[in-house]
């Protein structure tokens, strides 16, 4: 069940609302928005896709399974990884809570050299965003069993996410090394990106593209291609990525979210809401709402903005009540469209546990938002320091200079972000183009 | 990774309602990511091209002076609701190894290696109309491979021959109104060697393309491991659905050490190539079910990734095996003792006497004595029947190997009285009397009988109706005895270690009277 459907919507939106403790007045209007159908012209494959099907039926059936069979501990395993794809599909993460469940019955099952539970484990960890569990975790698998994929692929995931770029870059080599596949060649394009060798992940998803069968994995691919052609700014590659994933999957919101974002940046201001409007409808996750929000905002639709918005603080409820480490999401959200102390003390909260360039940059943001640029600009220059070109991040730097009065390095930061992609965010390409021409520097 | 591993991973999938289409398999990911500073890339994934599922070694029933090598990679191919093509992967190697000396190294690596061809230029265009020839402009998507013999000693590669170069590939049997004749495109897919009349071209062939999975067995056995009360075996669990073979016929006398020592080693792997560059060997098969026999749950991506030289790491699970514990746990069928000389024999250095070269190393691999001429009338269990000519000296598409191994396992060659088996004693499809043997690939157009979704490979559900509905029918057909077979008793879950489990479904074992004989 790739997308949910209109009624079920409803009541995961409700769901959301009530476990947000907000009222349902004041939620439940937002929710029925954004869940209304995209116009006549523009039907959508999703609408069709029932959501009796797939994943949700296949859970059903090996839930079945499992009660006639309840030592095996592999049908375990993949039943906790299936509903930890389940949360990810629905953006309903009620389903972490039952994969921990599954994942305790599978070691049970089989208590030790079970690297397969400790591998949905790790999996399961760094969905909740528990990176230091789900190091751990892939490590037990490891050792239990050097060449499993799913561990050796987790294991980057949470060294990236920890903000230790060297040794994710080691292990992400490693792991090519032993167990070559897809799931390892779209990390190693990722590490090597956040690094800054752009054309290496370039090349690396194209052996990718070449190599994949299946179409999820092809959408998944050139949707990734997308994004790197967005963030060096090139539309035109990246329209045609996110065209090719969505023909190898329809359904495949990310794309949906990237197509949005170019139809906006090259002026289909329509044709972007009518996407936007699509993957919020299934996936009323905080950077698909906050993205929607802030075109909302950037073409005088304020009020449906805040619309949006609203339901951003009702996810962080719910995931935070399925052991979801929401903190870098609040931060980020809050920053700039909500409680700016709430976003430092949750930034602060999270660059306790991990220290990747998105919580550093999170954090300086944060600060300068509560006016604190002479702190911030640490964290903002850290952000920046791997080699990533994110023109957000760069964006948010030159700010901060601008704010301390640091002329000539806010108008080469604030250029540097236009200059990787002119229009990197309808609301703050404007913005930094503005605070740019008030500094006398030109994009 | 091995046929019953894999299906082990597959029956889980499925289990999860996720359609084998278009060459793909499944994916539990790439989902959304939770959150824009996370990326979720795809964990699961479906690559199931670099998956070998079963080798064969057969000398040559119609041309009893060659050698047929055959291995399939890529299971469970579903040819309904399609169009379904399958791909060979371009971005690996596909091996059939032989060890002429038994030193346990290769000294002939035949490598097949494959190229994509689009004849419009559409990418998502399988064909545009009936497609009548390999030629036909019709077939839009169209494979071709070049095969390359590597000759080694002590593991490096001395040099190196062209065997065949750019020759088609069978296509996926999409279905009668795309490929009306479907036999005459298997036909024009048979290509001669290259290589000179006194050398591989001497009446040697190779054939590449999709072929009806000859490995027949049921599936849903692996549940009663966990307790499962089945009442149901003998469902060809794979009926239906297709594999991609390669296939090689070559003069026996090019691939033996010499007359008086007439035994070689057959193994097949998959090498895939890096992002670096360099080729990993990610798969490897060699005797059939050792992977589930023999090698415990957590180290089978190790020996997947291993070579036969250096065997000698898994010899502990071959001398005392799991498996036979575990029967005499739950089924009181007493465990021959360890150390298991009879199994090294069959596992690692061949049979003294049928299939064991002298001077062996012991290693995993199927072991052909090709002096021993075809039978006239095979028997499915091959040598535990007196049939020399079969498994497991050597293997043929016929060979019952579920049967055999687990009889073999439970001590067979050293005199113990015992009838397990699965149920399945024939392939559903007829194999061919000349090269390459295998049965034509399933049709789109024709409806599976034995459906996956249903119950067999997941073994959550009903029971398909044309499943033989009695536990004890293996061989039954002259069997008009009234048979007093012994319970079958659940087998409890296995401990670390133990094979064979894992996934659902599993090796149906049921125990006959013992006074029958095979």
């Amino acid at each position: 069940m790739r997308f949910l459907s209109r009624k079920r919507l409803y009541g995961l939106l409700t769901v959301l609302a009530l476990a947000a403790g907000l009222t349902l007045a004041a939620t439940v209007v937002p929710a029925l928005h954004v869940s209304r159908p995209p116009s006549a012209a523009d039907p959508g494959a999703y609408e069709q896709v029932s959501a009796d099907g797939g994943l949700g039926a296949g859970i059903a059936r090996l839930q079945a399974h499992l009660r006639a069979q309840p030592r095996d501990s592999a049908g375990w395993s993949t039943l906790g990884l299936a509903y930890v794809e389940q949360a990810r599909l629905t953006a309903d993460p009620s389903y972490y809570p039952k994969a921990e469940a599954a994942l305790g019955r599978a070691l049970t099952a089989r208590p030790s050299d079970n690297d397969a539970a400790h591998a949905g484990l790790a999996a399961l960890a760094a969905a909740r965003h528990d990176f230091s569990t789900a190091l751990t975790q892939a490590d037990q698998a490891l050792a239990i069993n050097p060449y499993g994929q799913n561990a050796l692929a987790v294991r980057i995931d949470a060294l990236v996410e920890l903000g230790r770029y060297p040794e994710a870059t080691a292990a992400a080599k490693h792991a090519d090394a032993v167990a070559p596949g897809t799931p390892i060649f779209t990390r190693l394009a990722y590490v090597n990106e956040l690094s800054g060798h752009v054309g290496e992940a370039r090349r690396i998803l194209r052996l990718a593209a070449a190599s994949a069968t299946d179409p999820g994995d092809q959408a998944y691919v050139h949707d990734q291609l997308g994004e790197l052609a967005w963030n060096s700014g090139d539309l035109g590659t990246a329209a045609r990525e996110f065209g090719l994933a969505l023909r190898y999957d329809p359904g495949y919101l990310p794309a949906v979210d990237g197509r949005a974002r170019v139809r906006a940046a090259r002026g289909d201001v329509a044709g972007s809401i009518a996407d936007h409007r699509k993957v919020v409808a299934a996936l009323p996750l905080p950077q698909y709402l906050t993205g929607f929000g802030e075109l909302l905002d950037a073409t005088g639709h304020a009020d449906e903005a805040r619309q949006q918005y609203a339901v951003v603080g009702a996810w962080a409820a719910l995931a935070k009540a399925s052991g979801v480490a929401t903190d870098l999401e609040t931060a980020l959200f809050d920053a700039d469209h909500g409680d700016h102390a709430r976003a430092l003390a949750a930034a602060r909260a999270e660059w306790a546990r991990r220290h990747s360039v998105h919580v550093a940059d999170a954090l300086g943001w944060a600060l300068h938002v509560n006016g604190r640029d002479a702190e911030a600009l640490a964290y903002a220059r850290q952000a920046n320091a791997t080699g990533y070109r994110n023109a957000t991040f760069r964006y948010h730097l030159g700010m901060i200079e601008k704010a301390l009065g640091k002329r000539a390095d806010a108008r080469r930061d604030l250029a540097g972000a236009l200059a990787l992609n002119p229009r990197f965010s309808p609301l703050y390409a404007p913005r930094a183009r503005a605070a740019l021409a008030s500094l006398g520097g030109r994009s | 990774m091995s046929r019953l591993a894999l299906a082990r991973t597959r029956a889980a999938l499925l289990a999860l309602g996720v359609a084998f289409v278009g060459g793909g398999l499944f994916s539990l990911a790439p989902g959304p990511a939770t959150a824009s500073s996370h990326r979720e890339a795809p964990l699961i994934s479906g690559q199931p091209q670099y998956d070998n599922t079963d080798v064969y070694a057969f000398v040559s029933p119609d041309r009893p002076d060659t050698t047929t090598l055959i291995a399939n990679w890529v299971p469970f191919e579903d040819p309904s609701g399609g169009p379904n093509f399958y791909k060979f992967a371009t971005d690996a190697h596909y091996d059939l190894n032989v060890d002429s000396d038994g030193n346990g190294a290769p000294d002939y690596t035949f490598r097949w290696t494959f190229t994509d061809r689009y004849r419009s230029g559409n990418t998502f265009l399988y064909n545009t109309g009936p497609v009548k020839s390999l030629t036909d402009q019709n077939l839009n998507f169209l494979q071709t491979y070049d095969l390359t013999v590597f000759k080694q000693v002590e593991g490096k590669v001395v040099s190196q021959q062209r065997l065949a170069t750019d020759v088609p590939v069978a296509p996926s049997n999409v279905g009668k109104a795309s490929m009306p004749d479907y036999a005459s495109l298997r036909q024009q897919a048979l290509h001669p060697l290259t290589g000179g009349s006194g050398g591989w071209g001497n009446g040697g062939q190779v054939f590449a393309g999709q072929a009806d999975d000859p490995f027949f067995l049921d599936l849903r056995v692996f549940d009663l491991l966990y307790g499962g009360n089945l009442s149901e075996v003998g469902n060809d669990t794979l009926r239906g659905y297709n594999v991609n073979s390669v296939a090689l016929q070559v003069p026996t006398r090019m691939l033996v050490a010499s007359k008086s020592q007439p035994t070689i080693g057959v193994w097949s792997d998959t090498e895939r190539r890096s992002a670096g560059g360099w080729y990993t060997q990610v798969s490897r098969l060699g005797m059939p079910l050792v992977n589930e026999v023999v090698i415990p749950v957590k180290d089978k991506d190790r020996f997947n990734a291993s070579v036969p030289w250096n065997d000698a790491q898994f010899g502990p699970y071959v001398t005392d095996p799991e498996l036979p514990k575990v029967i005499q746990k739950v089924y009181k069928i007493q465990a021959p003792k360890a150390p298991r000389k009879d199994l090294v024999q069959v596992f690692l250095t061949g049979v003294p006497g049928l299939n064991q070269p002298p001077n062996v190393r012991p290693a995993e691999m199927l072991r052909l004595n090709t002096s021993i001429p075809p039978a006239k009338n095979p028997n499915r269990l091959g040598v535990l029947a007196g049939d020399k000519a079969g498994f497991p000296n050597g293997r043929r598409l016929g060979d019952d190997v579920v049967d055999a191994s687990l009889q073999v396992v439970e001590g067979k060659l050293l005199g113990a009285k015992t009838d397990l088996g699965d149920g399945v004693d024939t392939n559903d499809r007829a194999f061919g009397t000349s090269f390459p043997y295998l049965a034509l690939p399933n049709s789109g157009s024709a409806v599976k009988t034995a459906s996956v979704t249903g119950s067999s490979a997941d073994g959550l559900g009903g029971v398909s109706g044309s499943s033989r509905t009695t536990p004890l029918n293996a061989g039954t057909v002259a069997d008009t005895e009234p048979t007093h077979h012994s319970p079958v008793v659940p087998i409890a879950a296995i401990g670390a270690g133990a094979v064979l489990l894992g996934g659902s479904g599993a090796i149906w074992w049921m125990r006959r009277r013992p006074s029958r004989s095979l």
